[in-house]
Order: structure tokens, then sequence, then C-alpha cells
């Protein structure tokens, strides 16, 4: 077992990462060895990284260890950058994480000063004076690089400023120029933020954090209406509303709730959020309570707008998109389905149902199905209800072709009054492979008249004797 | 004098609004009232108020219902197995095409039917079928499906469905009798039902018979189809032709539960009443006259062989 990371008093007493921790032991019998939990330490970061998207929306993870924050222009509604660093800073602390940070005009300088450094914010031409004092390794090279550039004598960052830069390129490789460059701001470097940033979004801040879910319900609609108006002006609908609520202990929850048209009535969204928290109730713990609270639309779409007539006659599709939503909200985006057809011979890929995930979808279970050929959708012997996995029973039936004479269906017997039959589907070999049985469908109906779709897979004579399944229910 | 009038009005009102509770037509007093007009002129003839009904175009069944199906309110089918589920789930899919096909032909934008099937019905008795329905002559183009996992969330859904003017007709498909439907929650839907004037079809999958406030409850029963008929006429032996129900309405005005056999046609998207098999018809499959007029010939590839069918067996061993 080797040390992996150490905190301030581990590092005066003069351990180092790599260490074993048996030699650890020795030179101090009392320390304290805790097992590595990468996952755990990731789970914190990423949770860390949804905290800091109070201060702006482009947080980038750095490593297992660091964050990185875009603050262009969202110093100045925090009271500039000394403010929101400081800020930044206490509330860490209070949350018991030991943190570190720097201002700076670039990812790189900032990565150095926050690690090796000792200033905060700097100017734009404050890069190689903060540099210059840094060690090899404030420049995120390869330790390789690094011992190597130590023994040719290039111990500070100030060594690499003023010597010529081929041959330097030459010796050890393009990523110290790079990563030099970077550092003063003269290459960019672009950061991926973690997460995609939504087109608008509102925010509250709150002085006195809210517990109660119709207080949330109700800044949520505080929220929509401001939304309202930049939706209105680009003529658009959010399709996906996602609301992020700031515990006050640090803790951030993310709650999405899809829409099946484009939707701006502050209203609906506030009620599409109601169903939401239902259906994650037991995920949500308000604790304390929460002090921010803001809504983001990631999704939308053109939004229709329609006119008011005084003819009275009821708006069809509003009423049906709010149904839909709120049941989506509740239930998930399954939970509402259309059929979909397509072109199978095979019964059950023939017909099945898809997720109602656009309203435009009803009306159009067809829309595939236009080539298949007529005789086959109008063929009257499909089933009504169709088992979408066949049920095996025994039957007794006529040797070779024949219809069944009588079967046994879930212990009960059924004997056959009149069969018709046998419709052959053979299996679609370029999905199911060479050895798909075909399968000899008959239409029965049993002596008290219920009719039912039986099929025969495999042949008698065959070496394998056939087996009969119950595939479907006539009405 | 005025007192009098007084109390006749509060009466004919009191009538009404019984008449309205029950789902009566308008008792004709209470009719001849309203139609009296002080002014001496004639009213439009109007639609009666507090009633929607959709004749189901079998008389008899008509006469039963008042009218034909509430189109405000709920109205329950079941069937007693779980292997009668198909003809009962084709009785409530018939029902729904005629609220589609009533839809249409009064002008009115097509609306989507929604069946609502509790996981557990659907699991026992098949899924519903897009091209067996479309086969029975329902629009499956304005069919919205939802299969959720307890009654409770069914019923959430149902309710749902019901505030809205969206659908033509709904459907709650639920297996058995949970205690999570019992009279007040079904009390619940028949009222969201009446409110939001959308027709509740209630179909109890395998449940017993149960009090609740559905107007009318049915029992279906399959019952042997019909042989298909040929272009000259005659029937086709030994075919099965359009499905056939066996209705029971255990719960009606009429005093007794009435039977119904009545046959779905598909391509007229209409049910026909139709007569109950001779059962000595349908027992022996012989015609009545077996006899060969003419000696069978004898020695030729043609003649009937002399043996039955051979019938494969499971094996014993």
């Amino acid at each position: 077992m080797r040390l992996v990371a150490l905190d301030g008093y581990a590092e005066k007493r003069g351990f180092h990462i790599g260490q074993g921790v048996a030699e650890a032991r020795a030179m101090c019998p009392e320390i304290d060895v805790l097992t590595a939990d990468p996952a755990a330490d990731r789970a914190l970061l990423a949770g860390l990284a949804d905290w800091c998207s109070r201060y702006t929306p482009l947080v980038a993870l750095d490593g297992d260890s660091g964050l990185f924050l875009d603050i262009t222009g969202c110093a100045h509604l925090l009271g500039g950058e000394k403010a929101l660093l400081d800020d930044l800073l206490a509330r860490l602390f209070h949350l018991g994480v030991e943190a570190r940070a720097a201002i700076s005009s670039s990812a790189g300088l900032s990565w150095a000063v926050a690690r090796f450094g000792s200033d905060d914010i700097l100017a734009e031409d404050e890069a190689a004076r903060a540099l210059a004092p840094l060690p090899m390794a404030a420049l995120r090279l390869p330790r390789e690089t690094i011992e190597t550039l130590g023994r040719v004598g290039l111990k500070q960052i100030g060594d690499l400023l003023e010597a010529p830069r081929a041959p330097l390129a030459r010796r050890f490789g393009a990523t110290l120029l790079l990563r030099l460059d970077q550092a003063l701001g003269r290459e960019d470097e672009p950061l991926s933020p973690r997460l995609p940033v939504a087109a608008l979004s509102a925010e509250r801040r709150l002085g006195e954090p809210v517990q109660g879910e119709d207080d949330v319900l109700g800044l949520t609609e505080e929220l929509a209406l401001r939304l309202k108006p930049e939706l209105e002006k680009r003529g658009e609908g959010g399709r996906l509303f996602e609301l992020l609520l700031f515990r006050v202990d640090g803790a951030v929850f993310r709650i999405a709730a899809g829409t099946s048209a484009p939707l701006n009535d502050p209203r609906r969204v506030a009620g599409l959020f109601r169903e939401r928290l239902q259906a994650v109730h037991e995920d949500l713990d308000a604790g304390f309570g929460f002090e921010i609270l803001r809504l983001s639309v990631p999704k939308s779409e053109k939004y229709e707008v329609m006119q008011e007539d005084f003819s009275g006659t009821p708006d069809r599709e509003r009423p049906l998109a709010a149904f839909a939503d709120r049941v989506m909200a509740r239930f998930g985006a399954e939970s509402l389905m259309v059929p979909a057809l397509s072109e199978s011979h095979v019964p059950e890929r023939a017909a099945t149902f898809r997720p109602l995930t656009d309203l435009a979808l009803i009306g159009k279970a067809e829309e595939r199905a236009e080539n298949i050929p007529a005789p086959l959708l109008a063929a009257a012997a499909r089933p009504q209800r169709l088992f979408p996995s066949p049920e095996p029973v025994e039957a007794v039936a006529e040797v070779p072709e024949g219809p069944p004479r009588s079967f046994r269906w879930r212990r009960t017997l059924h004997r056959i009054a009149r069969a018709e039959g046998p419709e052959r589907i053979a299996g679609e070999w370029w999905l199911d492979g060479e050895p798909a049985l075909e399968r000899d469908y008959f239409r029965v109906e049993d002596d008290s008249g219920r009719r039912f779709w039986l099929f025969r897979e495999g042949h008698y004579g065959a070496s394998a004797p056939p087996r009969w399944f119950m595939h479907g229910v006539f009405a | 004098m005025a007192d009098r009038a007084v109390e006749r009005e509060t009466v004919l009102s009191l009538r009404e609004t019984i008449a309205r509770i029950e789902n009566r037509r308008l008792p004709g007093v209470v009719r001849a009232a309203k139609a009296a007009d002080p002014g001496g002129f004639r009213q439009r003839e109007e639609e009666e108020p507090g009633r929607k009904a959709l004749s189901l175009g079998v008389p008899d069944l008509d006469d039963l219902l008042e009218g034909g199906l509430p189109l405000e309110g709920m109205t329950e089918i079941r069937n007693a197995e779980t292997r009668d589920a198909g003809a009962a789930a084709g009785f409530a899919a018939a029902l729904s095409v005629l609220c589609q096909k009533a839809r249409l032909e009064k002008g009115e934008p097509a609306a989507p039917v929604l069946w609502i099937s509790q996981s557990m019905a659907s699991n026992e008795a098949g899924m519903p079928y897009g091209l067996g329905l479309k086969a029975f002559g329902l629009d499956v183009r304005g069919l919205v499906f939802s299969l959720p996992r307890t009654v409770k969330d069914a019923l959430w859904i149902a309710e749902a469905a019901l505030s809205v003017p969206s659908f033509c007709a709904v459907i709650l498909e639920i297996r058995g009798n949970p205690a999570a439907l019992a009279l007040s929650e079904s009390r619940r839907l028949h009222v969201r039902s009446r409110a939001g004037h959308v027709p509740l079809l209630l179909l109890r999958q395998s449940g017993h018979e149960e009090a609740s406030s559905a107007f009318f409850r049915f029992l279906v029963e399959p019952a042997p189809a019909r042989e298909r008929p040929l272009p000259d006429g005659s029937m086709l032996r030994g075919s099965i032709g359009h499905p056939v129900f066996n209705v029971i309405a255990e719960k009606s005005r009429a005093p007794a539960p009435l039977g119904f056999l009545l046959e779905w046609n598909p391509h007229d998207r209409r049910l026909y009443p139709v007569e109950p098999l001779p059962a000595a018809a349908a027992a022996d499959p012989e015609p009545a006259h077996s006899v060969a007029r003419l000696s069978a010939s004898s020695g030729r590839s043609g003649r009937p062989q002399a043996l039955g069918e051979l019938v494969a067996f499971p094996r014993a061993s």
C-alpha cells in the first residue's frame, strides 16, 4: 500500500506521495490511513462542480482534484473578482473543503498559481512575473520532462522564459512550449464545460432558504414568468426545462421535465414540476432548505403562436399536450405510447408501440407503413390482443399439417370446433439468422366460442417434434 | 295562486335535477313546462339537455340503455375469466370505434382514444395489437396506449385524461377487483367523466360483480362466430366469420339481466344482432342428409379414405 494523497499536516511532516504505508507508519506511528476511493472523490468533485455553477454556468473538471470556472462576464454580478474569490473560498471553507483558487486570464496560469503560487488575482501583464519563481511542476508537464529539465538545471519556470525556444522544443518536445505558452496566455486553451450551457435561464437567490414544496413551485412559476418574455422574443417554447435547487449545505439537485410540445406558459411549467417533485419525492431531501433556484431551458423549439378566438371551439391540442406532459413528468417518458406499424411479416414486429415523444406522432402510425402491401395490412386474421412472447401450449393436431384438435393452455383444455389456416410465416433470416423456424398460424375457435391464434413451429416428421404456441386472442 | 305556481316550479326543477342525477330522460311534465314559452313562440327543437347517448344501432339494446351508450359517465364491461379477455376487449374496442365514427359523422375533429391498461392485465391477456385493432375497424392512428404499473397509477392517469376534453373515449383496463378501485373511487371517476364529457369504459378483466357507480355493467362472453358468407349467398362451411359477443346487461334499469348476441362487422363498423345458433347444428358437424345419393365409387384414387385423419399425440415415453 502506498500513499496517494496527503493533507497539509502530513505534508509538513515530510511524507511524500508514493511512499509505502509501512514506512510512513515507522516515521510517525499515529497517522491515520484511509483507503482511497476514487469513485467517491469523483462524485464529490462533480457535486462541487454543480455547486460552483452558482458562479458561472461554465464549469469544467480538471482531473481528479480541480475545477476550472470560466467567469468571463460573471464577476461583476457578484461584486468583482476579489469578492467572488473571497465568497467562493469562504463558502467552501464552511462546507469543510480545503480549497485554493486563483483568477487570471488563462487557465494554465490559474492552475499554476493556485497550486504553487501565493497570489490570488493576476492582471493580464503579470503572467511572466508570477510564473518566474514557480517550479517546473506548475506547468502541468509529465514527470519525466520535469526530471530531465531538473537534470540540466532548469528548475524554475523563469529559467525557460529567457531561453531560446527552438533548442528547448528540439530537446524536450513540443509539450513544454505548448504548456508554457498556455500559461502565459499566448496559446488559447479551450475548456470543455461539464454540462452544456442552457440557452436561457433565470435564477433567484434567496435571503432565507425555503423548504416547502409549494414555495419551490411558487418560485418556479415566478422564474418561468421571467423566462416567458425571452422565449416570446425568440418565438420559441421550451421542450425541456431544468430546475436547479442549491441546498444550503452545498448539495445541488437537478430536476428535468420534458414536454411533448413547445411550452412557455409559466403555470404549466410549474405544474410540470409539481408532478416531477411527486415522482422524485424520496430522492429530494430539502434538509435546511434551498437558497438558490435556477430554471433553465436546455432545449427549445419554435412555438406557433395561436390567436384565441371567440368561436368557443375548444382547442384540442393544448389540453392534450398538458395531459401528456403531466403524465410523462410523473411516470416517465415511456408511460404514453402510440402504435407503430412497420414492414415485417413477423407479427410481433409488424405492430409495436413507441413512446409518445411528440404530439405530432398521434395520427402518424402509418407513416412508415405506406409501402406495406395492402393485403397484409387489411388481413382480417390478426388478433386484437397479442402476447409479446408466445406461450407454449400442448396441442393434439393432425399430421402432417392439419389444424389442432384440442390444446391445453394455462392448464385448461380447449376443444377446437373450427379452425382456419394454416398461414405460413417464415422467419426473417436477415434478422433472426438461418435457423429461424417457420410458423404455421391457425385461427381456431373452441367449443364455447373463444377465438385464438395458435401457431406450430417446425414440422411433424422432422428430427425435433414441432412445438405449438398461443400467440394471440381474437375478439 | 302565485304560491301554487312557485310550488309547481320548485317541484318541476327538483324533478329535473333528479332526472339529471339519474341520467334519465326528462319527465314529460317537465319537458312540456320547459317547452311552453310565455311569449307564445315556438322554440327550436333542442337536443335534450342533461343526457348524451350514442346509439349502438341495435334497437333492443338501445332501449335498454335508454338511448344508447352514455357519452358522459362510466360504463363497466367485465369478463368472467382471463381467457375471455379477447371478447371483452373486442366489445370495448367496438364501442370506442362507434364513438370515433360518431365524431366523424358529426363533423368534429378526430380525437384519440386512450387505452390505459394496468400492466398486469396486459401481461395476462395480451397487449392490444395494432394490426388486429386496425382490422377491427379502430383508427389506430388515434390510439394512445398507457401501461401503468399499479392500479393507483392507472386511476391517476384516467382521472387526468377525463379532465381534458381531448379524448373521444377512455378505456381503463383493470384486472380483478382491486381494493384501490372501490365504490368511492369509481364514484370519483364517474363524476369526472360526467364533468369532462368523456365516456369512460371500465374494462374489468376476470372480475366479479361489484357495486360501482357505473350506469351500466355488461358481462361479455364469447360466442361462436357465424360462418363467412359466399358471394352466392350461401355460407362457407367451417369458416370463422365476424366476431360475435354474448353481451349480458347485468346492471341496468331492466328488472332482470338481459342477454344479447351481437355481431361486430368491422367493414360496416357497426353491431348487428344475431340469432343464437341452433344447438344441433353446432354440435353435429354432419349435414342433415348425410346419405349419399349415388353409391360411392370404389377402387379409385379419388375415393374417400376409409380411416380418419392421423393425429399426433404427444409421446408417452
